[in-house]
């Protein structure tokens, strides 16, 4: 098992958000969470990824038989686990290619291993940013620096290409893009599934899913998950809308 | 009348009687009346108000008696000295000029030695240029400069004279308890263009009390660098006069990172019609320091422009000070002028006095100013420790990004690792 949650309850605010969540997620398994707007999607990407203000009121979390929630945020991320923001912010000032390196180096370093070749860094690099679609020049450029929403989109799964996580949770990364920028953020997230690599995929629309085929499907209401099953769910869910679901959960 | 100055006034006239270095009876004279115009001023207190927030009785304290103190010149020089391809390198150690450190054969637009020496071997020139831009009763410290400096350098560039070496001056105090106040006298010809790097360093407490004057002719173009690293027990204060005529402009960087207590004052005068100026100011500071970092720019003429941007980064217990002043005069008309200042808070505890200044006498001008005061951007933060990079190497990193805007346009390598160097070395409480 790479992730175990168990009876999860996190608070933003001091109002609970999540609310009894459990989830098992296996080696190479790509699970999808989908849910209506407010039901904590986001909520649990950020808190597994560790950020503060996200309290963790109970329940525990097991990555690799750790504790994650013991972990601080980069520890988290240099054990492999990686988060593709829905918002990701702009940082000018600090190239791309510069946090890369320092993200991959800090990794190394963690791990009692030399630092990177440059040479080797910057090939490894280029491969990933054409992958993506990513013009050369923009890994000079600062971090999301003037990056429309699809280009900070694709930024972040070419960084998830660089930095080779063990688990990556991936919040809304379709949200806001076209059918084009969908297809190659689908396609980048296809090129690093290699059958030991797991992926949480938060989405609200079911469209990602056609391209990045899903093993199972959760949703997500009020802050638990209400109904499990296969990639055939989120059809479901797309013809239905998500009264039915909430409706028989409530019920 | 009871003179509160007189004391201070009447002891340093003393100390000055009591010097011989052979000056001639014009400079004496002039020395003279400086230490008069000390007696009306004093040394600065914070009852005034382009001194309010930086408080200067120790260092007043410690005057004369480091003014008395004298160096042998130390020639071991352990200091954190730049290291700039191809300069001109004019070096001063403990206030005495180092010819054996210096580039050999100075160019003859370059005179270097004490000021009595060269206001005996140029008195003219001296009589022309000393004191033109610089007021004594400026500030107290100017007029101790003028009475009392020993250390000279005047760059006389001749009209249409491109340099392509940068001039390079390069003070270091090794002397624990004394003073050095250096007189540094500036003319570009006409059409003429250098780069100037002023950078201070220290390795014990010392004083350094400065004075630049720079007159830049029509068409001319000066850069100037100052990057001053003095020791955490140091105290500094500065001031640059920069004179600029028609079509004349200046692109200055301005970088303090060290001393106890540093006071920059940079003022700039727009004088003949299209001159610009382009300043940039990077204050760094740590632990107990203090950095008061000021510039004025008056635009007296038509169709000059100004952009002055200033950021500073405080961390532990510092305290900085930043005070831009923009003066437009009536006959300034098209005038450009922005000033921008940023200051980054690196922790609780931290202080930062900013005042921006506008007087505006002219009617058809443009111009902006803004002041911000922040933390680091927890987002950023975050989004850096999510990819797996520990807390002080992205704190690190947000630090630098924040002063790179104004590190960008530096050409010289040097000053911008000495720059990167002092950044990554700041210490949080």
């Amino acid at each position: 098992m790479i992730i175990e949650i168990n009876n999860l309850h996190v608070s933003v605010n001091k109002t609970k958000i999540i609310k009894g969540l459990n989830l098992n997620i296996g080696p190479g398994e790509v699970h999808a969470i989908m849910g209506p707007n407010g039901s904590g999607k986001s909520t649990l990407a950020q808190a597994l990824a560790g950020r503060q203000d996200h309290e963790i009121t109970s329940g525990s979390v097991q990555y690799l038989g750790q504790d994650l929630l013991q972990m601080k945020p980069d520890e988290r991320a240099r054990a492999g686990l990686f988060l593709s923001f829905q918002y990701p912010v702009e940082i000018p000032g600090v190239s791309n290619v510069y946090m890369l390196k320092a993200a991959l180096n800090g990794r190394r370093k963690a791990a009692g291993e030399p630092e990177i070749d440059s040479v080797e860094f910057m090939r490894f690099v280029r491969e990933k940013a054409a992958l993506m679609g990513l013009d050369q020049k923009f890994l000079s450029r600062g971090v999301n620096e003037g990056f429309s929403g699809g280009e900070k989109k694709r930024n972040e799964i070419f960084q998830m290409a660089v930095l080779e996580p063990r688990f990556a949770i991936l919040d809304e990364t379709d949200s806001g893009l076209d059918i084009d920028a969908l297809k190659v953020v689908a396609n980048g997230i296809n090129q690093e599934r290699d059958g030991n690599r797991s992926f949480l995929i938060i989405t609200h629309y079911q469209r990602l899913l056609d391209y990045v085929e899903p093993d199972y499907v959760h949703v997500l209401a009020n802050g638990q998950i209400v109904k499990s099953g296969a990639k055939d769910l989120a059809l479901e869910l797309e013809e239905h809308g998500y009264d039915d679901i909430l409706a028989a959960a409530n019920g | 009348m009871n003179n509160p100055n007189q004391p201070a006034a009447d002891t340093l006239h003393n100390t000055w009687q009591n010097r011989n270095p052979g000056s001639p009876g014009w400079l004496q004279t002039f020395q003279k009346s400086a230490l008069a115009e000390f007696a009306q001023t004093g040394f600065p207190t914070t009852r005034m108000e382009d001194w309010k927030y930086t408080d200067v009785r120790k260092l007043a304290a410690a005057y004369p008696q480091w003014l008395i103190n004298q160096a042998a010149q130390n020639t071991d020089n352990t200091s954190n000295s730049l290291e700039i391809d191809q300069a001109i390198r004019v070096v001063f150690v403990n206030g005495i000029y180092n010819a054996e450190k210096s580039t050999q054969n100075l160019p003859e637009y370059i005179q270097v030695g004490k000021l009595s020496e060269l206001a005996t071997k140029y008195p003219e020139l001296l009589k022309k240029k000393l004191g033109k831009l610089a007021k004594n009763t400026d500030s107290g410290f100017i007029a101790i400069n003028t009475a009392f400096s020993e250390t000279a350098i005047i760059i006389l560039l001749p009209d249409n004279t491109e340099l392509q070496q940068p001039i390079h001056i390069e003070y270091f105090s090794s002397a624990e308890k004394t003073s050095v106040q250096p007189r540094v006298l500036v003319d570009l010809g006409t059409n003429s263009k250098a780069t100037i790097v002023e950078h201070f360093s220290s390795s014990v407490a010392a004083i350094t009390n400065t004075v630049t004057e720079i007159h830049c002719s029509a068409g001319s173009d000066l850069t100037y660098y100052r990057l001053q690293e003095e020791h955490i027990e140091a105290w500094h204060t500065a001031v640059q006069y920069i004179h600029l005529e028609r079509d004349a402009s200046v692109n200055a960087i301005i970088i303090d990172c060290g001393a106890l207590l540093a006071r920059n004052e940079m003022r700039l005068c727009l004088a003949g019609p299209g001159a610009t100026a382009d300043v940039k100011g990077l204050l760094l500071a740590d632990g107990s320091r203090h950095i008061d970092s000021r510039l004025s720019v008056e635009h007296a003429a038509r169709e000059t422009r100004s952009c002055e941007h200033y950021r500073s980064i405080l961390a532990d217990k510092a305290r900085g000070v930043f005070n831009g002043r923009i003066l437009v005069q009536q006959e300034a008309q098209k005038t450009v002028a922005q000033l921008t200042n940023r200051n980054l808070l690196l922790n609780p505890g931290t202080e930062i006095n900013t005042k921006p200044e506008l007087e505006i006498y002219a009617d058809d001008v443009k111009c902006a100013h803004g002041a911000t005061t922040g933390k680091l951007d927890e987002a950023s933060m975050f989004y850096l420790l999510s990819r797996g990079i520990d807390p002080v190497a992205a704190r690190n990193i947000l630090v630098a990004a924040f002063a790179s805007e104004l590190l960008t346009d530096i050409q010289i390598p040097a000053v911008v690792e000495h720059a990167q160097n002092a950044m990554r070395a700041l210490r949080l409480s």
